[in-house]
């Protein structure tokens, strides 16, 4: 049994060792864990959307209420003109959440707890808002480094505080994911470590905080994938919608 | 009908405020870490710009203080505006 608390971040590569030229392209835990959460994610919808009845079985149902909780977020933050990107943003949320639960299982791997994952993810995702913020707007995109009504003497100064803004972007987003899901998951391996050392006397106390913070872990897990996809809507909605 | 009419009344008390209460409580952790990530990112991306363009004009220490800064103050903006946001929510 580990006991520390950080060894359960540890990638490992799993079978034979694949290198193509200095890269390592082995197949490790870490990747083991994101092919079973695109797996789950892929069995249940398979499965839920099998029979297509009017009245929807249960797991029917939570796949629509699924569908219904993701359209409901995009139209709400990025409006009507965000519909096409909407198989994106499902699975961009699907992923991150079923990624973060299955992280909640004990011995198994959170791949959201790295930040290169999380920084992937995030990078993506500000390259291609970028991209979209062009060819909606062309070369006029660039306003948005550019407020209204600012005074001449301070839009230098303005302008470079607005680059940082829009290049601090992908960072704030992947560090938050990230930094939740490491920092929770220590937490719970550092209370399960003092149950072990303080053994059958007091170890009741730090048991019961395992117990209620593996609650408030499933909440971040949760809130957070909710968090990563809403913002990912508020960009997409900065880069459809030019207002500044 | 009237009867169901008064019912839905009754519940349309009880519903919204249920609702409002519970994506208040699970977002106000939300609203932390969002905070503290946005002014701890611009501050980061601002001091890497600042080290990366001193190495490249050869300023040593000079640009990195400026971009720490203006990495601060970027970063304080982006917490004024997520917040004025979460608010209009």
């Amino acid at each position: 049994m580990a006991t520390n608390p950080m060894t359960q971040f540890e990638v490992y590569s799993i079978g034979p060792k694949i290198q193509i030229g200095n890269i390592d392209i082995s197949f490790t835990n870490s990747s083991l864990f994101m092919v079973i959460t695109v797996a789950l994610i892929s069995i249940f919808f398979i499965l839920s959307t099998q029979k297509k009845s009017l009245i929807p079985g249960k797991m029917q149902l939570l796949a629509e209420m699924i569908y219904e909780f993701v359209a409901k977020m995009i139209s709400d933050t990025a409006g009507k003109d965000a519909r096409p990107y909407f198989p994106f943003i499902l699975s961009l949320f699907l992923f991150v959440l079923v990624a973060n639960m299955v992280g909640m299982i004990p011995y198994s791997f959170t791949v959201t707890s790295h930040i290169i994952v999380t920084f992937a993810l995030a990078f993506f995702i500000f390259i291609g808002v970028t991209i979209i913020g062009f060819i909606k707007h062309g070369i006029s995109y660039l306003k948005l480094f550019v407020p209204s009504g600012v005074p001449a003497v301070l839009l230098p100064l303005i302008v470079v505080i607005e680059i940082i803004s829009y290049l601090s972007r992908p960072i704030s987003l992947s560090v938050r994911l990230f930094a939740n899901m490491m920092a929770g998951h220590t937490m719970l391996k550092v209370f399960g470590g003092f149950v072990v050392s303080l053994g059958i006397l007091g170890g009741w106390l730090p048991l019961g905080f395992s117990v209620a913070l593996t609650g408030l872990e499933i909440l971040v897990a949760f809130l957070q994938a909710y968090v990563f996809a809403i913002l990912t809507c508020i960009y997409l909605n900065d880069a459809l919608h030019l207002h500044h | 009908m009237k009867d169901i009419k008064d019912l839905s009344k009754k519940l349309e008390k009880f519903i919204p405020k249920d609702k409002k209460e519970v994506t208040k409580n699970t977002s106000s952790l939300g609203i932390a870490m969002r905070l503290s990530s946005e002014l701890v990112a611009a501050v980061f991306v601002a001091s890497v710009i600042g080290y990366y363009l001193d190495k490249w004009l050869e300023t040593k220490p000079f640009l990195l203080i400026v971009f720490f800064f203006l990495g601060a103050i970027t970063g304080i903006l982006n917490v004024v505006r997520t917040s004025k946001m979460i608010n209009k929510d």
